[in-house]
């Protein structure tokens, strides 16, 4: 297989952005933390409608975690060289 | 043969019927010019765009079993089930970060399976080996679990449990396996992606439904709520504890805080490690398409939350929770609280549901395992030349032969035991973490190195799940572990001490300049995304030496 020699590539991408970097960095990280740090939610108020708040935070957690995904892929997309670039690589 | 509601069993042949037609019409579905190729077999001709690979991921991680155990444990024991909730929305943000580099990599090399991409990566035979021997070893009793989940339905339908012969008792499970089986071999991955489409409409119609309709029968959530909420204060005669935990604890009694994170944590990183997750990864046309999948997915994890709470509608419903009793397994939940709720027409489309839902990783599962012999044992190690449509043949008959297999783990062994095996199975899966998330960023461990911390994890792993106990159970009776004064995971306890063996024997074997093997794998092939069909596998036989 002929491979193209090595070039510049995301570390770079990283390097040249790093507030995009940083922030993605944060969305991801706090989106796995306030998921998993049961201290927060494991409590049976404030409830809303009949459901306590340990169950209701879990389920609205879910689009939210589309919703910082969702963001997370927009700023992925600045953070990367245009794509022209990458596809011509083979 | 005992009060079969022929209404709920006719919809359910008929549901059934149609899908062994869907999954034979698949073969044709998407046909390309040379069929003889594994990818085309084992991965469904990688062309599967961002809307069928979201089915395909959906029927392929929330399986038939998830929809049975996860309200049988929240029947249980409350709130720790809810972990599993938890843990499906931590995977996507954690997956994100990998998968599509894991991706990447496979297309540009042609690999099929996670174990070619560990051979590629550090050209080593014998950790590519040790990778797919675990994974196979991890998705055996997984797929004896779907089979498990139909037990439950039939058995709740009241079909094939009158007679004491095996065979003639199981009767209708072989009947639905064979078809599987058979499906399968001629269709390959495109069987359970179009299956899926079915599946997963059966799946959200009744969840939905059911969501919105048993509450109104059961006084509301309100009462719903505040029944559980007593059930599990009730402190139990036989442990002397109570039943179960309504809100995570932060005390040493039950399941506590620490064991919801872990479990959580441990089982979403372990997901994506599971080779059935990552076959339906690989069938993906494009790298967005992997990654918008991460924003779609989490619908199934609304839907999987909404499936936990049956068990407390479970719970609610004295029928129900008396009948479960009076069965004795608590897997049986939700079959019996929807033949009790629901007419018996719609109880047919339910059950229909869940019997798919179990096809469909079924038989992804076994094109996994059956990948893996073909390209990490057979092609490996006994013949280094073996053609693309000899590969396709040998998958062809592995996938057979792995859900004879699992058949006869269903059947002849107690569920107890195909249960802690798949526990066990999420144990052994997160030793791969090291080599295989470790090594989509850096080439900084030594392939001895990773190999002697996957085998630590496996050994301390399956050691320790096997000697935790509780007044009722002597062995295996959970999967969390007391270390320094907490309750953790073993998974996640047996990857760290993986984690620490493999970085102290990296330095020391990196000190002794031990060869390090050949890398094939370049930098910018973890975040390519080729538009050309991938090429001819570079074989793990052309590649290295």
């Amino acid at each position: 297989m002929s491979q193209p020699t090595t070039r510049s590539t995301r570390r770079s991408a990283v390097a040249a952005h790093p507030m995009i970097s940083a922030a993605i960095a944060v969305l991801v990280v706090a989106d796995i933390f306030f998921a998993l740090y049961t201290p927060i939610y494991s409590r049976i108020t404030p409830k809303l409608g009949d459901f306590p708040f340990f169950y209701w935070y879990l389920l609205i957690f879910m689009p939210l975690t589309s919703l910082v995904l969702w963001i997370v892929m927009q700023l992925q997309k600045r953070l990367t060289p245009p794509a022209g670039d990458e596809g011509s690589l083979r | 043969m005992s009060h079969v509601n022929a209404t709920t069993f006719t919809i359910v042949v008929v549901l059934f019927l149609l899908v062994t037609g869907v999954g034979f019409a698949a073969a044709r579905w998407r046909r390309a010019a040379n069929m003889r190729h594994l990818d085309e077999w084992g991965l469904g001709g990688r062309g599967f765009g961002t809307f069928i690979t979201w089915f395909l991921l959906g029927g392929d991680l929330y399986t038939a079993y998830t929809f049975i155990a996860v309200p049988a444990l929240v029947f249980g024991s409350g709130s720790i089930g809810f972990y599993a909730v938890a843990y499906t929305i931590v995977v996507f943000p954690i997956v994100l970060i990998f998968l599509p580099r894991l991706w990447s990599v496979s297309r540009v090399h042609g690999y099929i399976t996670p174990a070619d991409f560990i051979r590629g990566r550090y050209g080593s035979r014998g950790l590519a080996l040790a990778s797919a021997f675990t994974g196979i070893l991890a998705l055996m009793p997984y797929i004896a679990l779907q089979l498990v989940g139909i037990q439950a339905v039939l058995s709740v339908m009241g079909v094939g449990t009158s007679s004491s012969n095996t065979f003639v008792k199981d009767l209708p499970l072989f009947i639905a396996f064979l078809v599987l089986a058979i499906f399968t071999y001629v269709s390959g991955l495109r069987a359970p992606a179009l299956i899926a489409f079915v599946k997963d409409t059966l799946i959200y119609v009744f969840v939905l439904v059911a969501v919105f309709y048993i509450p109104t029968r059961l006084g509301g959530w309100g009462h719903i709520f505040h029944v559980t909420q007593t059930h599990f204060a009730t402190v139990s005669p036989v442990t002397k504890q109570p039943l179960g935990t309504f809100l995570p604890t932060a005390k040493n009694v039950g399941a506590t805080r620490f064991d919801f994170a872990s479990l959580a944590l441990g089982s979403a990183v372990a997901l994506f490690l599971y080779p059935h997750a990552i076959t339906g990864t690989l069938a993906a046309k494009h790298r967005s398409a992997v990654k918008r999948n991460m924003i779609y997915l989490p619908l199934y994890s609304v839907l999987l939350a909404l499936i936990a709470l049956f068990g407390y509608m479970a719970i609610a419903d004295p029928v129900t929770a008396a009948n479960v009793k009076k069965a004795g397994n608590a897997q049986l939940a939700v079959p019996y609280l929807f033949q009790h709720m629901f007419p018996s027409w719609f109880t047919g489309i339910a059950f229909a549901g869940i019997i798919i839902g179990a096809l469909v990783p079924a038989a992804i599962m076994a094109i996994a395992a059956a990948n893996l012999f073909t390209r990490n044992i057979f092609v490996e190690f006994f013949k280094q030349d073996a053609s693309p449509a000899l590969q396709t043949r040998m998958s062809q008959w592995a996938s057979l032969v792995v859900k004879l297999g699992a058949l006869l783990f269903a059947v002849e062994l107690p569920h107890t035991f195909s249960i802690n095996l798949q526990l066990l199975g999420g144990v052994w899966i997160l030793q791969l973490g090291p080599m295989l998330i470790g090594g989509l960023f850096t080439r900084w461990f030594h392939r001895w190195a990773l190999l002697a911390g996957w085998f630590t994890g496996m050994i301390y792993g399956t050691l320790c799940a096997y000697n935790v106990h509780n007044p009722t159970t002597s062995h295996w009776a959970a999967s969390s572990d007391i270390v320094f004064g907490h309750s953790i995971y073993i998974g996640l306890s047996a990857v760290i001490l993986n984690l620490v063996v493999a970085v102290v024997l990296t330095l020391l074997l990196k000190a002794a300049h031990v060869p390090e093997g050949t890398d094939e794998t370049l930098p910018h092939q973890y975040t390519a995304d080729p538009d050309s069909p991938a090429p001819v596998p570079a074989g793990v036989a052309a590649s290295v030496e």
